[in-house]
Protein backbone atom coordinates (compact mmCIF):
# COMPACT_ATOMS: atom_id res chain seq x y z
CA UNK A 1 0.00 0.00 0.00
CA UNK A 2 1.29 3.44 -0.89
CA UNK A 3 1.22 6.44 1.35
CA UNK A 4 -1.11 9.17 0.07
CA UNK A 5 -0.26 12.80 0.46
CA UNK A 6 -3.67 14.36 0.88
CA UNK A 7 -2.21 17.87 0.92
CA UNK A 8 -0.68 17.26 -2.49
CA UNK A 9 -3.99 15.88 -3.79
CA UNK A 10 -5.75 19.14 -2.88
CA UNK A 11 -2.75 21.30 -3.79
CA UNK A 12 -2.55 23.01 -0.42
CA UNK A 13 0.25 23.66 2.09
CA UNK A 14 0.57 21.47 5.14
CA UNK A 15 -0.26 24.52 7.22
CA UNK A 16 -3.43 25.27 5.24
CA UNK A 17 -6.40 26.50 7.25
CA UNK A 18 -9.79 24.81 7.20
CA UNK A 19 -11.08 27.59 4.91
CA UNK A 20 -8.16 27.20 2.49
CA UNK A 21 -8.77 23.46 2.28
CA UNK A 22 -12.47 24.00 1.62
CA UNK A 23 -11.70 26.55 -1.10
CA UNK A 24 -9.21 24.25 -2.80
CA UNK A 25 -11.73 21.43 -2.59
CA UNK A 26 -14.54 23.49 -4.14
CA UNK A 27 -12.33 24.54 -7.05
CA UNK A 28 -11.28 20.95 -7.72
CA UNK A 29 -14.82 19.60 -7.35
CA UNK A 30 -16.00 21.94 -10.12
CA UNK A 31 -13.13 20.78 -12.31
CA UNK A 32 -13.39 17.04 -11.73
CA UNK A 33 -17.01 16.25 -10.91
CA UNK A 34 -17.57 13.37 -13.35
CA UNK A 35 -20.97 14.56 -14.59
CA UNK A 36 -19.55 17.78 -15.95
CA UNK A 37 -15.79 17.29 -16.22
CA UNK A 38 -14.00 16.89 -19.50
CA UNK A 39 -10.77 15.90 -17.76
CA UNK A 40 -9.48 12.37 -18.34
CA UNK A 41 -10.04 10.05 -15.39
CA UNK A 42 -12.24 12.63 -13.69
CA UNK A 43 -13.98 9.97 -11.65
CA UNK A 44 -10.72 8.68 -10.13
CA UNK A 45 -9.51 12.20 -9.43
CA UNK A 46 -12.79 13.14 -7.76
CA UNK A 47 -12.54 10.10 -5.53
CA UNK A 48 -9.05 11.14 -4.43
CA UNK A 49 -10.17 14.70 -3.83
CA UNK A 50 -13.13 13.60 -1.72
CA UNK A 51 -10.96 11.32 0.29
CA UNK A 52 -8.39 14.04 0.94
CA UNK A 53 -11.14 16.45 1.98
CA UNK A 54 -12.74 13.88 4.27
CA UNK A 55 -9.50 13.58 6.22
CA UNK A 56 -8.22 17.14 6.13
CA UNK A 57 -11.49 18.84 7.09
CA UNK A 58 -11.99 16.58 10.10
CA UNK A 59 -9.83 17.99 12.90
CA UNK A 60 -9.37 14.62 14.62
CA UNK A 61 -8.46 12.73 11.50
CA UNK A 62 -6.23 15.50 10.24
CA UNK A 63 -4.31 15.52 13.51
CA UNK A 64 -3.82 11.75 13.41
CA UNK A 65 -2.91 11.84 9.73
CA UNK A 66 -0.38 14.66 10.24
CA UNK A 67 1.20 12.77 13.10
CA UNK A 68 1.69 9.80 10.80
CA UNK A 69 2.37 11.83 7.68
CA UNK A 70 5.59 13.54 8.65
CA UNK A 71 7.33 10.16 8.51
CA UNK A 72 6.22 9.31 4.98
CA UNK A 73 6.40 10.69 1.49
CA UNK A 74 3.68 10.32 -1.11
CA UNK A 75 3.79 6.99 -2.92
CA UNK A 76 6.15 5.44 -0.39
CA UNK A 77 5.31 1.91 0.65
CA UNK A 78 3.25 2.17 3.76
CA UNK A 79 1.80 -0.04 6.46
CA UNK A 80 0.03 1.63 9.36
CA UNK A 81 2.16 0.97 12.46
CA UNK A 82 0.35 -0.97 15.16
CA UNK A 83 -1.61 1.34 17.42
CA UNK A 84 -0.70 4.26 15.18
CA UNK A 85 -3.80 6.06 16.33
CA UNK A 86 -3.24 5.47 20.03
CA UNK A 87 -3.82 8.73 21.82
CA UNK A 88 -6.17 10.09 19.18
CA UNK A 89 -9.86 10.23 19.77
CA UNK A 90 -12.17 9.47 16.88
CA UNK A 91 -15.66 10.46 17.71
CA UNK A 92 -17.83 7.57 16.66
CA UNK A 93 -15.59 6.46 13.83
CA UNK A 94 -17.11 9.13 11.67
CA UNK A 95 -17.10 7.12 8.48
CA UNK A 96 -19.71 4.70 7.41
CA UNK A 97 -19.67 1.91 4.93
CA UNK A 98 -20.65 4.33 2.19
CA UNK A 99 -17.48 6.38 2.53
CA UNK A 100 -15.29 3.32 2.69
CA UNK A 101 -16.86 1.94 -0.46
CA UNK A 102 -15.81 5.00 -2.40
CA UNK A 103 -12.41 5.49 -0.85
CA UNK A 104 -9.03 3.85 -1.27
CA UNK A 105 -7.47 0.95 0.61
CA UNK A 106 -5.10 3.44 2.16
CA UNK A 107 -8.00 5.35 3.64
CA UNK A 108 -9.86 2.23 4.71
CA UNK A 109 -6.77 0.94 6.47
CA UNK A 110 -6.31 4.11 8.44
CA UNK A 111 -9.83 5.12 9.26
CA UNK A 112 -11.98 2.19 8.32
CA UNK A 113 -13.22 -0.52 10.52
CA UNK A 114 -11.00 -3.02 8.76
CA UNK A 115 -7.81 -1.21 9.67
CA UNK A 116 -6.25 1.02 12.32
CA UNK A 117 -8.77 3.19 14.00
CA UNK A 118 -11.45 1.99 16.32
CA UNK A 119 -12.05 -1.66 15.70
CA UNK A 120 -9.82 -3.48 18.13
CA UNK A 121 -9.07 -7.10 17.57
CA UNK A 122 -12.58 -8.46 17.26
CA UNK A 123 -13.34 -10.09 13.92
CA UNK A 124 -15.19 -7.67 11.71
CA UNK A 125 -16.96 -8.81 8.58
CA UNK A 126 -17.92 -6.45 5.84
CA UNK A 127 -19.28 -7.02 2.38
CA UNK A 128 -17.08 -5.59 -0.37
CA UNK A 129 -18.33 -2.44 -2.00
CA UNK A 130 -20.26 -2.48 -5.26
CA UNK A 131 -18.24 -1.10 -8.12
CA UNK A 132 -19.28 0.57 -11.33
CA UNK A 133 -17.81 0.75 -14.80
CA UNK A 134 -18.94 1.89 -18.21
CA UNK A 135 -18.86 -0.38 -21.23
CA UNK A 136 -19.04 1.02 -24.74
CA UNK A 137 -20.47 -1.31 -27.37
CA UNK A 138 -21.64 -0.91 -30.95
CA UNK A 139 -25.36 -0.78 -31.62
CA UNK A 140 -24.96 -3.99 -33.64
CA UNK A 141 -23.77 -5.74 -30.45
CA UNK A 142 -27.10 -4.95 -28.81
CA UNK A 143 -28.86 -6.69 -31.72
CA UNK A 144 -26.73 -9.80 -31.64
CA UNK A 145 -25.14 -10.02 -28.23
CA UNK A 146 -21.36 -10.01 -27.87
CA UNK A 147 -18.43 -10.78 -25.67
CA UNK A 148 -16.29 -7.89 -24.56
CA UNK A 149 -13.09 -7.70 -22.62
CA UNK A 150 -13.61 -5.04 -20.02
CA UNK A 151 -10.55 -3.33 -18.69
CA UNK A 152 -11.24 -1.81 -15.34
CA UNK A 153 -9.09 0.93 -13.95
CA UNK A 154 -8.22 0.45 -10.32
CA UNK A 155 -6.93 3.73 -8.95
CA UNK A 156 -3.66 4.31 -7.15
CA UNK A 157 -1.54 7.37 -6.47
CA UNK A 158 2.11 7.57 -7.54
CA UNK A 159 5.04 9.21 -5.77
CA UNK A 160 4.17 12.62 -7.24
CA UNK A 161 0.60 12.43 -6.00
CA UNK A 162 -0.77 11.77 -9.47
CA UNK A 163 -3.63 9.36 -9.84
CA UNK A 164 -2.61 6.36 -11.87
CA UNK A 165 -4.56 3.28 -12.53
CA UNK A 166 -3.83 -0.39 -12.56
CA UNK A 167 -5.61 -2.48 -15.16
CA UNK A 168 -7.81 -5.45 -14.41
CA UNK A 169 -9.29 -7.37 -17.35
CA UNK A 170 -12.53 -9.29 -17.41
CA UNK A 171 -14.36 -11.05 -20.24
CA UNK A 172 -18.04 -10.26 -20.13
CA UNK A 173 -20.99 -11.56 -22.09
CA UNK A 174 -23.13 -8.67 -23.35
CA UNK A 175 -26.64 -10.07 -23.74
CA UNK A 176 -28.68 -9.44 -26.83
CA UNK A 177 -31.27 -6.72 -26.37
CA UNK A 178 -29.31 -4.50 -24.01
CA UNK A 179 -30.18 -0.78 -24.04
CA UNK A 180 -27.99 2.27 -23.53
CA UNK A 181 -28.04 3.18 -19.85
CA UNK A 182 -28.93 -0.34 -18.80
CA UNK A 183 -26.77 -2.18 -16.29
CA UNK A 184 -25.35 -5.66 -16.24
CA UNK A 185 -24.77 -6.86 -12.70
CA UNK A 186 -21.88 -9.26 -12.18
CA UNK A 187 -22.26 -10.80 -8.75
CA UNK A 188 -19.14 -10.99 -6.65
CA UNK A 189 -16.97 -9.05 -9.12
CA UNK A 190 -16.92 -5.86 -7.07
CA UNK A 191 -14.63 -4.93 -4.21
CA UNK A 192 -13.32 -7.72 -1.97
CA UNK A 193 -15.01 -8.22 1.37
CA UNK A 194 -13.25 -7.64 4.67
CA UNK A 195 -12.76 -10.25 7.36
CA UNK A 196 -14.23 -13.02 5.23
CA UNK A 197 -17.23 -10.95 4.10
CA UNK A 198 -18.54 -11.56 0.58
CA UNK A 199 -17.29 -9.55 -2.38
CA UNK A 200 -19.45 -6.75 -3.75
CA UNK A 201 -21.04 -6.68 -7.20
CA UNK A 202 -19.80 -5.02 -10.36
CA UNK A 203 -22.34 -2.92 -12.26
CA UNK A 204 -21.53 -2.34 -15.91
CA UNK A 205 -23.36 0.58 -17.47
CA UNK A 206 -23.91 0.14 -21.19
CA UNK A 207 -23.12 2.92 -23.62
CA UNK A 208 -23.24 2.83 -27.42
CA UNK A 209 -20.42 4.03 -29.63
CA UNK A 210 -21.70 7.21 -31.26
CA UNK A 211 -22.62 6.28 -34.81
CA UNK A 212 -23.53 9.05 -37.25
CA UNK A 213 -26.01 6.71 -38.98
CA UNK A 214 -28.20 5.99 -35.97
CA UNK A 215 -30.00 7.65 -33.11
CA UNK A 216 -31.28 5.41 -30.36
CA UNK A 217 -34.07 6.08 -27.88
CA UNK A 218 -34.68 3.18 -25.55
CA UNK A 219 -35.06 0.24 -27.90
CA UNK A 220 -36.22 2.35 -30.86
CA UNK A 221 -33.63 3.14 -33.49
CA UNK A 222 -33.82 6.08 -35.90
CA UNK A 223 -31.94 6.02 -39.13
CA UNK A 224 -31.80 8.43 -42.05
CA UNK A 225 -31.88 6.85 -45.49
CA UNK A 226 -31.05 8.84 -48.61
CA UNK A 227 -33.44 8.38 -51.55
CA UNK A 228 -33.61 9.83 -55.05
CA UNK A 229 -36.39 12.29 -55.94
CA UNK A 230 -38.03 9.70 -58.24
CA UNK A 231 -37.96 7.00 -55.52
CA UNK A 232 -39.68 9.41 -53.17
CA UNK A 233 -42.23 10.70 -55.66
CA UNK A 234 -43.03 7.54 -57.59
CA UNK A 235 -42.55 5.07 -54.79
CA UNK A 236 -39.95 2.32 -54.80
CA UNK A 237 -38.68 -0.71 -53.06
CA UNK A 238 -35.16 0.08 -51.81
CA UNK A 239 -32.52 -1.83 -49.92
CA UNK A 240 -30.84 -0.21 -46.97
CA UNK A 241 -28.28 -1.38 -44.44
CA UNK A 242 -29.65 -1.44 -40.86
CA UNK A 243 -28.10 -2.63 -37.60
CA UNK A 244 -29.66 -6.05 -38.22
CA UNK A 245 -28.45 -6.33 -41.80
CA UNK A 246 -29.71 -5.19 -45.20
CA UNK A 247 -33.47 -4.69 -45.21
CA UNK A 248 -35.92 -4.05 -48.05
CA UNK A 249 -38.02 -0.96 -47.46
CA UNK A 250 -41.06 0.06 -49.44
CA UNK A 251 -41.05 3.81 -50.05
CA UNK A 252 -44.64 4.94 -50.58
CA UNK A 253 -45.32 7.12 -53.61
CA UNK A 254 -45.60 10.81 -52.84
CA UNK A 255 -43.06 10.76 -49.96
CA UNK A 256 -41.30 13.94 -48.95
CA UNK A 257 -37.93 14.38 -47.29
CA UNK A 258 -38.27 13.71 -43.58
CA UNK A 259 -41.03 11.13 -43.95
CA UNK A 260 -40.69 8.47 -41.29
CA UNK A 261 -41.38 4.82 -42.03
CA UNK A 262 -41.74 2.45 -39.12
CA UNK A 263 -40.29 -1.03 -39.41
CA UNK A 264 -42.03 -2.75 -36.55
CA UNK A 265 -39.85 -4.90 -34.31
CA UNK A 266 -36.65 -4.00 -36.17
CA UNK A 267 -35.27 -1.94 -33.29
CA UNK A 268 -33.23 -3.44 -30.49
CA UNK A 269 -34.60 -6.91 -29.69
CA UNK A 270 -35.96 -7.69 -26.25
CA UNK A 271 -39.09 -8.74 -24.40
CA UNK A 272 -40.66 -5.68 -26.01
CA UNK A 273 -38.56 -5.20 -29.13
CA UNK A 274 -38.09 -1.68 -30.38
CA UNK A 275 -38.98 -0.36 -33.81
CA UNK A 276 -36.68 0.94 -36.50
CA UNK A 277 -37.69 4.31 -37.90
CA UNK A 278 -36.37 5.02 -41.34
CA UNK A 279 -36.36 8.71 -42.09
CA UNK A 280 -36.27 9.46 -45.80
CA UNK A 281 -33.85 12.09 -46.97
CA UNK A 282 -34.38 13.12 -50.57
CA UNK A 283 -31.05 13.84 -52.22
CA UNK A 284 -31.01 15.79 -55.47
CA UNK A 285 -28.76 14.59 -58.26
CA UNK A 286 -26.24 17.23 -59.30
CA UNK A 287 -26.76 19.02 -62.60
CA UNK A 288 -23.23 18.29 -63.66
CA UNK A 289 -23.83 17.18 -67.26
CA UNK A 290 -25.68 18.80 -70.15
CA UNK A 291 -28.28 16.06 -70.04
CA UNK A 292 -28.88 16.54 -66.31
CA UNK A 293 -29.25 20.29 -66.76
CA UNK A 294 -31.70 19.67 -69.60
CA UNK A 295 -33.82 17.41 -67.39
CA UNK A 296 -33.97 20.02 -64.61
CA UNK A 297 -34.84 22.70 -67.15
CA UNK A 298 -37.64 20.55 -68.56
CA UNK A 299 -39.02 20.09 -65.05
CA UNK A 300 -38.79 23.81 -64.38
CA UNK A 301 -40.72 24.52 -67.56
CA UNK A 302 -43.30 21.82 -67.34
CA UNK A 303 -44.05 21.36 -63.66
CA UNK A 304 -46.17 24.08 -62.14
CA UNK A 305 -44.52 23.79 -58.74
CA UNK A 306 -43.80 26.50 -56.20
CA UNK A 307 -42.79 25.09 -52.79
CA UNK A 308 -43.12 28.60 -51.27
CA UNK A 309 -46.74 28.88 -52.25
CA UNK A 310 -48.77 27.83 -49.25
CA UNK A 311 -51.94 25.84 -49.61
CA UNK A 312 -54.98 28.08 -49.66
CA UNK A 313 -53.03 31.12 -50.94
CA UNK B 1 -2.22 -14.61 -21.18
CA UNK B 2 -4.14 -17.38 -19.45
CA UNK B 3 -7.52 -18.20 -20.92
CA UNK B 4 -10.17 -16.28 -19.06
CA UNK B 5 -13.68 -17.28 -18.25
CA UNK B 6 -16.49 -15.28 -19.72
CA UNK B 7 -18.54 -13.67 -16.99
CA UNK B 8 -22.28 -13.52 -17.48
CA UNK B 9 -24.39 -11.19 -15.43
CA UNK B 10 -27.98 -10.23 -14.88
CA UNK B 11 -29.53 -7.52 -16.98
CA UNK B 12 -31.00 -4.93 -14.65
CA UNK B 13 -34.56 -4.02 -15.65
CA UNK B 14 -35.22 -7.66 -16.50
CA UNK B 15 -34.47 -8.13 -12.84
CA UNK B 16 -35.12 -4.99 -10.81
CA UNK B 17 -33.19 -3.84 -7.76
CA UNK B 18 -34.58 -3.90 -4.26
CA UNK B 19 -34.36 -0.83 -2.05
CA UNK B 20 -31.38 -2.32 -0.22
CA UNK B 21 -29.62 -3.25 -3.45
CA UNK B 22 -30.12 0.22 -4.89
CA UNK B 23 -28.76 1.83 -1.72
CA UNK B 24 -25.72 -0.45 -1.66
CA UNK B 25 -25.00 0.07 -5.36
CA UNK B 26 -24.98 3.83 -4.77
CA UNK B 27 -23.02 3.60 -1.49
CA UNK B 28 -25.82 5.34 0.39
CA UNK B 29 -28.01 4.46 3.32
CA UNK B 30 -31.48 3.05 2.70
CA UNK B 31 -32.94 6.11 4.45
CA UNK B 32 -31.25 8.36 1.91
CA UNK B 33 -33.05 6.57 -0.92
CA UNK B 34 -36.41 6.63 0.88
CA UNK B 35 -36.13 10.35 1.64
CA UNK B 36 -35.30 11.17 -1.96
CA UNK B 37 -38.20 9.15 -3.29
CA UNK B 38 -40.61 10.68 -0.82
CA UNK B 39 -39.46 14.16 -1.83
CA UNK B 40 -40.04 13.30 -5.49
CA UNK B 41 -36.37 13.75 -6.41
CA UNK B 42 -35.75 10.14 -7.33
CA UNK B 43 -37.73 7.50 -9.25
CA UNK B 44 -40.43 10.07 -9.89
CA UNK B 45 -43.00 8.55 -12.17
CA UNK B 46 -41.26 5.17 -12.20
CA UNK B 47 -43.80 2.39 -12.66
CA UNK B 48 -41.98 0.25 -10.12
CA UNK B 49 -41.70 2.61 -7.22
CA UNK B 50 -44.95 1.57 -5.57
CA UNK B 51 -43.51 -1.93 -5.21
CA UNK B 52 -40.10 -0.55 -4.18
CA UNK B 53 -38.29 -2.04 -7.13
CA UNK B 54 -35.79 -0.03 -9.12
CA UNK B 55 -34.43 0.09 -12.66
CA UNK B 56 -31.17 1.07 -14.33
CA UNK B 57 -32.56 4.56 -14.80
CA UNK B 58 -33.13 4.92 -11.06
CA UNK B 59 -29.62 3.66 -10.37
CA UNK B 60 -28.03 6.22 -12.68
CA UNK B 61 -30.17 8.98 -11.21
CA UNK B 62 -29.47 8.00 -7.60
CA UNK B 63 -25.70 7.83 -8.14
CA UNK B 64 -25.76 11.20 -9.87
CA UNK B 65 -27.77 12.82 -7.06
CA UNK B 66 -25.49 11.37 -4.40
CA UNK B 67 -22.33 12.56 -6.15
CA UNK B 68 -23.72 16.05 -6.73
CA UNK B 69 -24.78 16.37 -3.10
CA UNK B 70 -21.46 15.09 -1.82
CA UNK B 71 -19.06 16.84 -4.19
CA UNK B 72 -20.76 20.23 -3.99
CA UNK B 73 -22.26 19.88 -0.53
CA UNK B 74 -25.50 20.61 -2.34
CA UNK B 75 -28.99 20.54 -0.90
CA UNK B 76 -30.93 17.57 -2.32
CA UNK B 77 -33.34 19.76 -4.28
CA UNK B 78 -30.45 21.69 -5.81
CA UNK B 79 -28.67 18.46 -6.76
CA UNK B 80 -31.92 17.23 -8.33
CA UNK B 81 -32.21 20.46 -10.31
CA UNK B 82 -28.63 20.04 -11.57
CA UNK B 83 -29.35 16.38 -12.40
CA UNK B 84 -32.47 17.40 -14.37
CA UNK B 85 -30.41 19.89 -16.36
CA UNK B 86 -27.60 17.40 -16.99
CA UNK B 87 -30.11 14.80 -18.21
CA UNK B 88 -31.88 17.32 -20.45
CA UNK B 89 -28.52 18.45 -21.81
CA UNK B 90 -27.56 14.87 -22.61
CA UNK B 91 -30.83 14.27 -24.47
CA UNK B 92 -30.43 17.42 -26.54
CA UNK B 93 -26.77 16.67 -27.32
CA UNK B 94 -27.75 13.22 -28.52
CA UNK B 95 -30.42 14.71 -30.80
CA UNK B 96 -27.99 17.30 -32.08
CA UNK B 97 -25.40 14.64 -32.81
CA UNK B 98 -27.95 12.54 -34.70
CA UNK B 99 -29.15 15.56 -36.68
CA UNK B 100 -25.65 15.80 -38.13
CA UNK B 101 -23.32 18.76 -38.42
CA UNK B 102 -25.19 22.03 -38.75
CA UNK B 103 -25.11 23.85 -42.10
CA UNK B 104 -25.89 27.17 -40.52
Amino acid sequence: MEFKDYYQVLGVEKAATFEEIKKAYRKLARKYHPDVSKEPQAELRMQEINEAKAVLTDPEKRLAYDHLGHQYRSGEDFQPPPDWDAGFEFSGGGFDEADLGEFSDFFANLFGQGGGAGRGSRGYQMRGEDRHAKVVIDLEDAYQGATRTITLQVPRVDAQGRVLSREHSLNVHIPKGVKAGQHIRLSGQGGPGMGGGPAGDLFLEIHFTPDPRYRVEGRDVYQRVPVTPWEAVLGASIETPTPSGVVKVKVPAGSQSGRRLRLKGRGIPGPEPGDLYVELEVVLPPADTDRARELYETMARELAFDPRQRKGD
Amino acid sequence: MPRQLIASGELIDEVTLTLEELARACSVEVEWVVEHIESGLLADGSPYVASWRFTSRDLIRARRLYRLERDFEAAPELAALAADLIEENQRLKERLRAAGPSDH
